[in-house]
Formats: C-alpha cells, sequence, structure tokens
C-alpha cells in the first residue's frame, strides 16, 4: 500500500504529561467582555454536549443547544449503567494519571492518540471534583468517602458509580448545570430539533439546518462556531442497546460537507445482553457485564441439541470460554466473549428460538454460595431478565447474546477537537480519538465529560481568538443554498410512496451489518456486504413508504432520513473494515489471527488511524491516514490464555 | 366576591392552611365527642358539662370558641374549595377510562370524593346546628343541681330530639358516614400537608388516621343510635340521682 | 396472540380527538408494549395510514421518554416501570387495551400520544442543580457524606422527569417531581447555601406552569417508576415553609 501523506493532528510539543499544561498557556484567549458576541451551536445534549453547552455559557458565550429529544436530560447518555473512571487513586492501590493513561491506550489496542488520552487522564480527576460539587449522588462508604470499584479488567480500582444509574446522574448533573445557563440566558434550549445540515462558509463551519420535528419546519441558525455532540452510530446495526433514536444523521452530514470520518469499523460489541425474541424486537438490553464473575458460559455439545438446558447432563455441555483459555475462562475481554459466541452460534450448537444465543448458567455458583449470596450479588438483574424473558435466572440458565453497544470510529478530530472543517468540533462519542479499536468500560462517560467540560472551553476560545470569525447570518447565500438541498431531500423522500416502511429497510441493513461487519470480519463477507448494502439502498430510494406529512410530527420521515445516512455510513464501515487487514480491538478479521485463533494486530503496515474523506455523490470515498506514535505504552500483544 | 376570587397564595401554603385547619377541626371534634359522651354518666353530669361550657370565662370562651371555628370552617372550606379548582383548571381534558394503580397509592373513594363528603358535612352541620345550637331552650325547661343550681336541661333536648324520630337518627348515621369518609383521608392528608411525615411513617399514619376517623364516626353515632334504641335507659324526665359513681365526673367549677 | 386496541387519535393540538379502535395480531408475549405498538404501526404504514404518534427513545426504563396512560393507569397496571418495560405476556388473548396520552394542562398535547413537557424543563432551570461552574469545584473527597444521606439523596435523584406522576394525579399536580429534586439536594451538603432559594423559586415555577394542587393521592408514587416517595413531598413543604422565613 502507498503511503499517503499523514493527517496533522496539532499535537502540542512536549513531554507527554505537559503537552496539556503548555498548550493551555499558549492558547489565545477570548476576553470576558468580547464572549457574548461570539454565538455557538452545541448540537446535541448528552454528556459532551451538555457539559459543553453548559460551559461554555459559564464563560459567556452565547450558545445555542440542540437536542432531538423533548428535554435535553433524556440524551442516550442516560442509559449509561456502570460507572466513570478517575485516578484519583483514593484506594491507595497504585493508580495514577499515568496508569490511566496506560490503561487506555492498552485497551484501545494501540489505536489511539497518545496525546489525548493523556489528556483525558489527566482532566479526569477534576471531572469527580466537578461532578460531587453538582451534587450528583455517588456511591459511598461508611466513612463519608466516596466508593469505588473495578471495572472492565483494571487492576485497581478506579471507578465511580451512582447505584446503576451513573450516566442518568452525571447528565443530570450536566443537564442542571445546562438548565442554569438557560436561566440566566446564555444559552438557548432548541429541543425536538434535528440537525440536518452543517452550512460552511467560506471553508468553516458557520451553521445548521435543522429541522422542528413537531412543526416539520426548517430553521437555520449561525454561529461562529459548531460543536457536534451527537453520540455514536451502533443504531446502524439496527439492533443494539443504544436509543432507537440514536442516529449518526448529523455527523454524516458533517462529513459530506468535508469534515473526514475516522475509522468507521471500530465498533464495540457487548456480550452480556438479553438475545433477539423475533422479528419485532426494537432494541437489545444490555446487562451488567459483572454477571460473568459468576456465571458460566456453554452450549450444548452436539448441534441442533434442543432439549432443555437442565436436561442435558454436565458431560453434553461445552464449556468453551473455560476450555479455551483456561487461564481467564469466562472473564475474557468483551471481544473475545463475543465472537466466541457467534462462532458456536454459527456453528449451530446456539440456543434459544433464534438459535443465536449462549447460556449463561448460575447453577453452580447458586449451590457454591447459596441463593441468597447470587440474589444479593445480581438481584436486580436477575429480576429485569426475568421479566424481559418470563425465565427465571434461579431455575434455568440466562441467554446471553452480543450486541453492538458504543463505538469507538466518528469524526476525525486534532487535538484541539476541530474537525477538518474549521470551526466543526466534535466532542464526546461523536469524534474518534481516545479509545482505539476498543473502549474499557466506564470511560466513556469520562470522555464525554472531559471534553465538554475540561477542554473545549480551551480549545474554542482559542480557535476563536486566533481565526476571528467575521460576522455572519442566515441570509448568506449558503443557508440559502444548504436549506434548498435539505428540503428538496424531504421532498424526494416522501415522493417515493412505495411500500416498505423505514424500518424493513433498517432491519435489513442491520442483518447484514451484524453478520458480515459485526464481530468477525471476512474479506468475502466484507465485500458481500459492499454489494448488497447498494441493493438494498437501491430499494430504499424506490420503494421507501412514508405517509403523512412533512411539514407535521412525523416519525416515519425522521426515520427514513436516518435510513437514507445508515444506508451510506454502513458502506463505509464496511470498506473500512476491508481496508484494515489486521485485528485489533474491536476489529476482528478472520485473516489476521494467530494459530490459536487469536486477534493479530499489523503495526508494521496499520499502525494509523483510517481517515476517510467524502469526495461526493456516487464517488468512492479516499482513505487518508493519521500515523500514530508510541512513545510511552510500547504496542504489546495482549494474551488471555 | 373576594372569597371566590383566584387565590394568589402558593400551592403548599394553600395546603398549609387546609391541613392546620382541617386537624383543628379534628381536634373540636375530639373534644366535642368526650362531651357527648359525658351523657352517658347521667343529666347531671352532661348538663353540668353544657352548663360549664356556655358560662366558663362569663360566656366568653364559647363565642372565642364558635368564632375560631366559624373561621377554621371557612378557611377550611376556601382552601379546599381552591385546590378543587386547580384541579379542574391543570386537566381541562379527562381520561375516557379512570382507574386505581393500588400499591402505596391512597387514592380511594373516600380521597376522591372530599369535596362531596365535605358538602354533606357542611349541610349536616347546619343541620345540627338548628337542632340543638337554635332549638327552643325554654320547652326543656330546667334542672336543679345537687348545690342547688339551676342549669338548662339539655339532656332531656337531646333524649327528646332522637328518641322516636327514627329518620333524624338515620339523617345522624348517613352524616357520620359522610364525616368518616372525608377523615379517612382527610387526617392522614393533613398531616402529610403540614410536612410532617417520613418514609417510614407514611403508611402507619395513614392507618391512625383511618382509625381516628372511624373512632370518631361511631363514637358521634353511638349517642343517637342508643338513645333511640334504649328507650328505657335514657329516659328525658330522669332526675339526678345523687350517689352515683358518675357524679365524680362532676368538677365544682364546672357549675360556675 | 391478538388484543384489542382503543388508542386516543388526535391530528394535532386544536384538532378533536377520539379514541379509535384497532388489533393487532400474532403479538409475541415477549415483545414490550411498545414493539407491539410498533408492530400496529408498521400495518398502518403499509396501508399508508398515518401511524399512531408515542414516544420512546432508550427502552430500558431511563430515559423518561415514554410515557401512555395504559387501562387508567399512567404507565401500566404493572407498576414501578416504565411503558416500555411492560411486557405483552401480562395480557391475555382478546384483552381490550385503552391507551391515552399524559393528560395535564402544563403538559399539552402535539400529537396523539405526544405531549409537551417542556414544563418540567422550566422548573429545573430555576433551581435543579447547584450552581457551580466547570473548573471551581474542590477535590471530591474533601467534604465528606453520610453514607445514608447519599444513599437517601440517591433514592430522591432517581428521577427520570417522564412525568407520570403528573398524569396519574387526579389533580395533575407535579409535586412529586419538584419534591424530588429539592429532596436530593437537601439531604446534600452541596445544596444546602442555595437550600431555601431552590425550595421558593422551584416551588414558585410549578405553580405558574399551572399544574394542579396535591391532594395526597399518592397515586404519582404508585405509577412512579422509580418508585420515589410522597415523603418527597412532605419535605419540600417542609423547606418552603421554612424558605418562607429565611433571610435569602
Amino acid at each position: 500500500m502507498t503511503k499517503k501523506p499523514t493527517l496533522d493532528a496539532k499535537i502540542p510539543e512536549g513531554a507527554i504529561d505537559e503537552k496539556w499544561t503548555k498548550h493551555k498557556f499558549n492558547m489565545k484567549l477570548v476576553n470576558p467582555a468580547n464572549k457574548r458576541k461570539h454565538d455557538v451551536i452545541v448540537v446535541g445534549s448528552g454528556l459532551a454536549g451538555a457539559s459543553a453547552a453548559a460551559s461554555l455559557g459559564e464563560l459567556g458565550y452565547n450558545v445555542k443547544c440542540f437536542c432531538i429529544q423533548d428535554s435535553p436530560r433524556r440524551a442516550h447518555s442516560v442509559a449509561a449503567q456502570g460507572g466513570i473512571n478517575a485516578a484519583k487513586n483514593y484506594q491507595n492501590d497504585g493508580d495514577s494519571v499515568h496508569r490511566l493513561f496506560y490503561d487506555t491506550v492498552k485497551g484501545g489496542d494501540f489505536r489511539s492518540r497518545e496525546a489525548n488520552v493523556h489528556r483525558l487522564a489527566e482532566v479526569s480527576n477534576s471531572i469527580i471534583d466537578q461532578c460531587v460539587a453538582q451534587g450528583v449522588p455517588f456511591a459511598r462508604e461508611y466513612g463519608g468517602t466516596l466508593s469505588n470499584r473495578s471495572f472492565g479488567g483494571a487492576q485497581v480500582s478506579r471507578t465511580f458509580y451512582a447505584r446503576g444509574q451513573t450516566g442518568q446522574q452525571l447528565l443530570l448533573g450536566a443537564y442542571g448545570s445546562l438548565m442554569r445557563q438557560v436561566d440566566e440566558g446564555t444559552v438557548e434550549m432548541f429541543p425536538r430539533r434535528e440537525m440536518l445540515d452543517l452550512v460552511v462558509v467560506d471553508g468553516k463551519a458557520r451553521g445548521i439546518i435543522v429541522r422542528n420535528l413537531v412543526s416539520g419546519e426548517l430553521e437555520e441558525y449561525a454561529a461562529d462556531a459548531v460543536l457536534l455532540c451527537t453520540g455514536g452510530y451502533s443504531t446502524v446495526f439496527y439492533l443494539s442497546t443504544n436509543a432507537v433514536n440514536c442516529n449518526p444523521t448529523a455527523a454524516w452530514r458533517c462529513y459530506k460537507k468535508g469534515a473526514h470520518f475516522a475509522n468507521p469499523c471500530f465498533t464495540q460489541i457487548h456480550p452480556t445482553c438479553i438475545p433477539r425474541f423475533g422479528e419485532t424486537q426494537s432494541k437489545l438490553t444490555l446487562m451488567s457485564e459483572s454477571l460473568r464473575n459468576d456465571g458460566r458460559v456453554w452450549v450444548p455439545k452436539r448441534k441442533g441439541d434442543d432439549r432443555k438446558p437442565i436436561d442435558i447432563p454436565e458431560a453434553e455441555r461445552d464449556y468453551y470460554l473455560e476450555t479455551k483459555y483456561p487461564a481467564f475462562g469466562n472473564l475474557v475481554p468483551r471481544d473475545i466473549a463475543s465472537r466466541n459466541a457467534e462462532d458456536v452460534c454459527k456453528q449451530g450448537r446456539g440456543v434459544g428460538p433464534t438459535g443465536y444465543a449462549v447460556y449463561l448458567d448460575f447453577a453452580e455458583a447458586i449451590n457454591r454460595l447459596g441463593k441468597d449470596v447470587i440474589a444479593s450479588r445480581y438481584g436486580n438483574l436477575f429480576a429485569m431478565y426475568h421479566e424481559i424473558t418470563g425465565d427465571d435466572p434461579y431455575e434455568t440458565p440466562m441467554m446471553i447474546y452480543p450486541a453492538p453497544h458504543y463505538t469507538m470510529g466518528g469524526l476525525w478530530v486534532d487535538y484541539n477537537l476541530m474537525t477538518t472543517i474549521e470551526g466543526l468540533f466534535a466532542l464526546g462519542e461523536a469524534n474518534f480519538s481516545d479509545h482505539g479499536a476498543n473502549r474499557l468500560g466506564a470511560s466513556a462517560l469520562m470522555q464525554g465529560l472531559a471534553d465538554g467540560y475540561f477542554v473545549i472551553p480551551y480549545t474554542l476560545g482559542n480557535y476563536l481568538a486566533t481565526e476571528k470569525p467575521a460576522p455572519v447570518n442566515t441570509n448568506a447565500p449558503e443557508f440559502t443554498e444548504a436549506r434548498k438541498q435539505v428540503s428538496q431531500n424531504i421532498k424526494d423522500l416522501m415522493n417515493i410512496k412505495g411500500k416498505t416502511t423505514a424500518d424493513e429497510i433498517h432491519r435489513q441493513l442491520g442483518d447484514i451489518m451484524i453478520d458480515k461487519v459485526g464481530m468477525s470480519r471476512s474479506e468475502a463477507g466484507l465485500k458481500e456486504a459492499l454489494e448488497k448494502i447498494p441493493e438494498i439502498r437501491k430499494k430504499f430510494y424506490e420503494d421507501l413508504c412514508i405517509p403523512g406529512d412533512a411539514s407535521d410530527y412525523n416519525k416515519e420521515l425522521e426515520k427514513a432520513a436516518r435510513v437514507a445516512d445508515f444506508l451510506e455510513l454502513g458502506e463505509l464501515m464496511a470498506r473500512d473494515a476491508l481496508e484494515r487487514k489486521e485485528s485489533c480491538g474491536g476489529h476482528f478479521r478472520v485473516e489476521s489471527q494467530d494459530e490459536e485463533g487469536e486477534a493479530k494486530r499489523d503495526d508494521e503496515n496499520f499502525c494509523h488511524g483510517a481517515v476517510w474523506k467524502y469526495n461526493g455523490e456516487g464517488k468512492e470515498p479516499e482513505r487518508l491516514i493519521e500515523e500514530l506514535h508510541y512513545e510511552h505504552v510500547l504496542p504489546s500483544n495482549r494474551s488471555y490464555k | 366576591m373576594t372569597l371566590l376570587k383566584e387565590p394568589q397564595i402558593s400551592s403548599v401554603c394553600k395546603k398549609l392552611l387546609t391541613g392546620i385547619t382541617g386537624l383543628s377541626l379534628v381536634l373540636f371534634l375530639v373534644a366535642h365527642l368526650i362531651g357527648n359522651l359525658t351523657l352517658f354518666a347521667g343529666p347531671d353530669v352532661f348538663n353540668a358539662y353544657a352548663q360549664f361550657l356556655h358560662h366558663f370565662m362569663h360566656g366568653m370562651f364559647i363565642r372565642i370558641a364558635e368564632i375560631g371555628l366559624m373561621g377554621f370552617f371557612a378557611l377550611h372550606i376556601w382552601s379546599a374549595l381552591s385546590v378543587q379548582r386547580s384541579k379542574k383548571r391543570a386537566r381541562p381534558t379527562g381520561y375516557e377510562v379512570n382507574s386505581y394503580a393500588g400499591g402505596p397509592s391512597k387514592k380511594t373513594f373516600h380521597s376522591m370524593y372530599m369535596a362531596v363528603s365535605g358538602i354533606l358535612i357542611l349541610v349536616f352541620v347546619i343541620i345540627h346546628l338548628i337542632n340543638f345550637k337554635y332549638a327552643d331552650h325554654e320547652i326543656v325547661g330546667t334542672m336543679t343541681m345537687e348545690n342547688g343550681i339551676e342549669v338548662t336541661n339539655v339532656y332531656k333536648l337531646v333524649v327528646n330530639t332522637f328518641q322516636g324520630n327514627f329518620g333524624l337518627v338515620l339523617l345522624y348515621m348517613a352524616a357520620m358516614g359522610a364525616l368518616c369518609s372525608h377523615l379517612m383521608h382527610g387526617i392522614w392528608s393533613a398531616i402529610q400537608s403540614l410536612g410532617l411525615t417520613r418514609p417510614a411513617t407514611i403508611p402507619y399514619l395513614n392507618l391512625v388516621g383511618m382509625a381516628i376517623a372511624i373512632a370518631l364516626a361511631v363514637g358521634f353515632f353511638l349517642l343517637p343510635l342508643l338513645i333511640f334504641m334504649m328507650r328505657g335507659t335514657f329516659d328525658p324526665n330522669a332526675v339526678p340521682d345523687y350517689s352515683s359513681h358518675a357524679r365524680l365526673l362532676l368538677a365544682p367549677w364546672m357549675l360556675g | 396472540m391478538k388484543v384489542n386496541l382503543k388508542i386516543w387519535r388526535q391530528a394535532g393540538p386544536d384538532a378533536p380527538g377520539k379514541l379509535v379502535d384497532y388489533t393487532v395480531e400474532n403479538v409475541d408475549p415477549s415483545q414490550s408494549f411498545l414493539e407491539m405498538l410498533d408492530s400496529l404501526n408498521e400495518q398502518l404504514v403499509k396501508k399508508g395510514e398515518v401511524p399512531v404518534a408515542f414516544e420512546s427513545d432508550c427502552r430500558e426504563g431511563i430515559c423518561g421518554n415514554c410515557g401512555l396512560v395504559i387501562n387508567g393507569i399512567a404507565h401500566g397496571e404493572k407498576g414501578g416501570c416504565t411503558t416500555c418495560e411492560i411486557r405483552m405476556r401480562q395480557y391475555k388473548e382478546g384483552d381490550t387495551i385503552t391507551v391515552e396520552p399524559f393528560r395535564a394542562k402544563a403538559f399539552p398535547l402535539i400529537k396523539d400520544l405526544v405531549v409537551n413537557r417542556s414544563a418540567f424543563d422550566r422548573i429545573m432551570s430555576k433551581g435543579g442543580y447547584v450552581a457551580v461552574n466547570a473548573g471551581s469545584a474542590q477535590d471530591a473527597n474533601s467534604q465528606l457524606i453520610h453514607r445514608d444521606l447519599a444513599e437517601e439523596a440517591m433514592d430522591a435523584a432517581a428521577c427520570i422527569g417522564c412525568g407520570a406522576c403528573v398524569a396519574a394525579c387526579p389533580n395533575a399536580s407535579a409535586s412529586l417531581f419538584v419534591g424530588a429534586k429539592i429532596s436530593q439536594f437537601t439531604w446534600l451538603p452541596q445544596g444546602q447555601i442555595e437550600r431555601s432559594t431552590r425550595a421558593k423559586k422551584m416551588v414558585t415555577q410549578m405553580d405558574s406552569e399551572g399544574f394542579g394542587d396535591c391532594s395526597n393521592h399518592a397515586e404519582c408514587e404508585a405509577v412512579c417508576p422509580k418508585e420515589i416517595s410522597i415523603a418527597n413531598i412532605s419535605r419540600m413543604r417542609r423547606e418552603f415553609t421554612k424558605s418562607l422565613f429565611a433571610r435569602n
């Protein structure tokens, strides 16, 4: 492969632990009196969006914040259960900023940017301070200090949590701060608005076109900078643990306006989700990974064995994780657990009505520890499982199956979180920088808040002070043009008047994505996906059906507009996965494994971020790269045998 | 009318007002019931109690109490009406299906029809006042107490009113039913309105409230019922039995 | 299995509305209630009819987006869960289920089963926070908080802002929502500085939004997906009353 010039991530000079401090000093500042003269648009109101909008409002900027929900508090960050990491070392167990940095780079399988990750680890402590000051009711010890737990295989206890609602509580903290700014008049909130296009004037992001989801009207807003905090794109798989309205539309429209998209194939599949029951399922429910501490994963040894689990004798069960990975057993990392589950199901040994599930059996743990101990550890999860499936896990083994959960890929950003379009920033899951090829548990919340509270307030100021954006308003021809285009797109969709619903198309796409671009990916499979997705897209544009009116509350139109983007993004994901001929983190290419079936990274050829540049309708996108350099955490291979 | 004008006070204050006035009226009922029960001790004790009420503090006490009660009643009605009005305003379009969620809910027939039971109680109070307060007290004459003081024979008034008047007994029964229903929700609700509950005490306070409601209603109704049913025991022309132990209830100061 | 539905249809805020009968066949008992409605909508869309508008997002009971009144009870008869957590196995073949929107003047209807709950946001903007700017916080462990207090605060903070309390209240009162938020900060040392202004401002905003007064029916607690206690309403009243005598 010919090497292309690498993108400049604008990483500051200096030692890794001094970069951010020095950079903060070197960045230009906006005079306090001038801040209110700058309009800033924040799209999305999750942890990244709400914290950014609130912090910028506190600084005095004139902020407009948009979200698709009826209230900013409902962004999908609420659903995060586990916790948030920070390098506080309150447990005296050897944690440090450097260790969090090290773990995150290693966990990302050496595909993240060292400087960004180090900054993330540095500000992690301030996040906890900030959230506690906001009144987030974190769990505490009897002595009144904050409680920690270990998470995601980390060797230190650095995860802070608020029952099973950490995401909800952190978001309420950020949302409270946001609403305070709304009351003070620095932030104006625009709920029920979906961003449908970015307006670029003179090469700089200067505004957005949104659809008012109640009236159906298109609205235009101008600003000096646009912050995209719109989350990830796991819903491209149709069934995922994400909320049903999560979508990549805003990010995708920015991609088409010139913001490059990095590592779209880096997706994380969570191993312990409740399997699908059938066609009409709308989402998959995540259960805490902690279940694997006491549950044993198995499938019948014989194909098509449809006996009840309790009727299958020990000798005819295959505890495949324990056999294959004696050292870690059922506690192997997420991607390994997921991939092996898919393997046994594809061998025809899966269980449950669809054949795509494996058992997670607590019988042995209940025998050993007693029902009460198990109930105290997993009572809530068991109750939830019982409620959803109708099966009682105390009596019969649980069934689990992996589900798409998080996307490490996203818009490419430099060290300042700015995309390749000047003035367009991407924060949180919407960007790509910090998690590499695999995200560690309890790190998503940390990254969203780090970007919003502690990074963007500095880097945005620097941009505004340096670039001094010229005044712009929505009368500019670029706004009219963008609006016309969006309006035309909507009309085109409404006018197809076919027979297929957006959900049906989405499901078809999802089936291909999970099968070919899911847990394990092969060249043949990816090529097949690249052939099939355009066929689905063709069907979409020929046979889509949207009843009702575009100038009204119209969920079908919303869905269809998103599916149009899913179809394009899915293709880019497959393309990216095809080009990355190595296995790393959540990306497993069957061609790249060692003799024991373990993922084999190819640092020689792929130690870079793949950055995709849109080249226009019908043209192949261009694959640029950002070379990654590891000076502080040297690439090593992981082994869980 | 000013009374019907929009209340400009906070919803919390409104509930405080309903709660304080409501609980005060309940306290009055308790005192009233204790007074009523002296009837079972005989005509002299009951009459002496009545005499005391009317002449204590040269009659000032009863007047202040009456004005106070009237005021509390009025405030209670006003604040409750205001809450009712907010209810209509806050949900102009109702549900097609209404139901009760059960579980920790305290929504019951009683809580839903507080206004109805309240109006019934108001009507009853008027009838009750006509029956006794504004009745012709001359007709029943007086009774001479042991120390020679002549007191109005309200004992005779009460016994005469209920004996032979089955309709009135029924009316009192219905009224006590309404009172019971009102207080089944009212007592606990007043405590909650005053912010005096804790998570652990809520179920108990609710039960205690209901128990008091039932006790008051039964207690009040016992009197007309027994007078009606046990003619032999309650004689309108009874003369004091100065040897009775019940006279121990008679305090000398009661007779003024 | 087959279920009969009576669903409130209303094209817009000012359009007339009525219950419309539908039948959904082939309902899988494992389906969630909302997936059953998805199936209905897919049928309608395929017939070219306008589907039933309803809201949902996370579909796991945490975002607070969904909210329907099912057979007269907000979030359905099961209790302790959101609408999206209801499974169809709790219904029987041939059941008739009535589905209505949350009804309150402060939650104006948008379309069919969708209402506008931004009144909650406006209440929150008056004090549902600790006023602390990013960057000005002290070390998280410098202020110790009794574990029990943290737990009490968490109980109150569990509110997801779905609005079922308002929908279920015979008076359409928002007291449980406001009470829970005020309580959360009352338990925590961080909330003390603004304690009385918070109570005063949030209650005042609640009143001005047109919610009804609370009559202590406690129906709110019974339908609350997070089972938040009405003791929080009690606490709100104490805090508000105290605030009337406070200096700030």
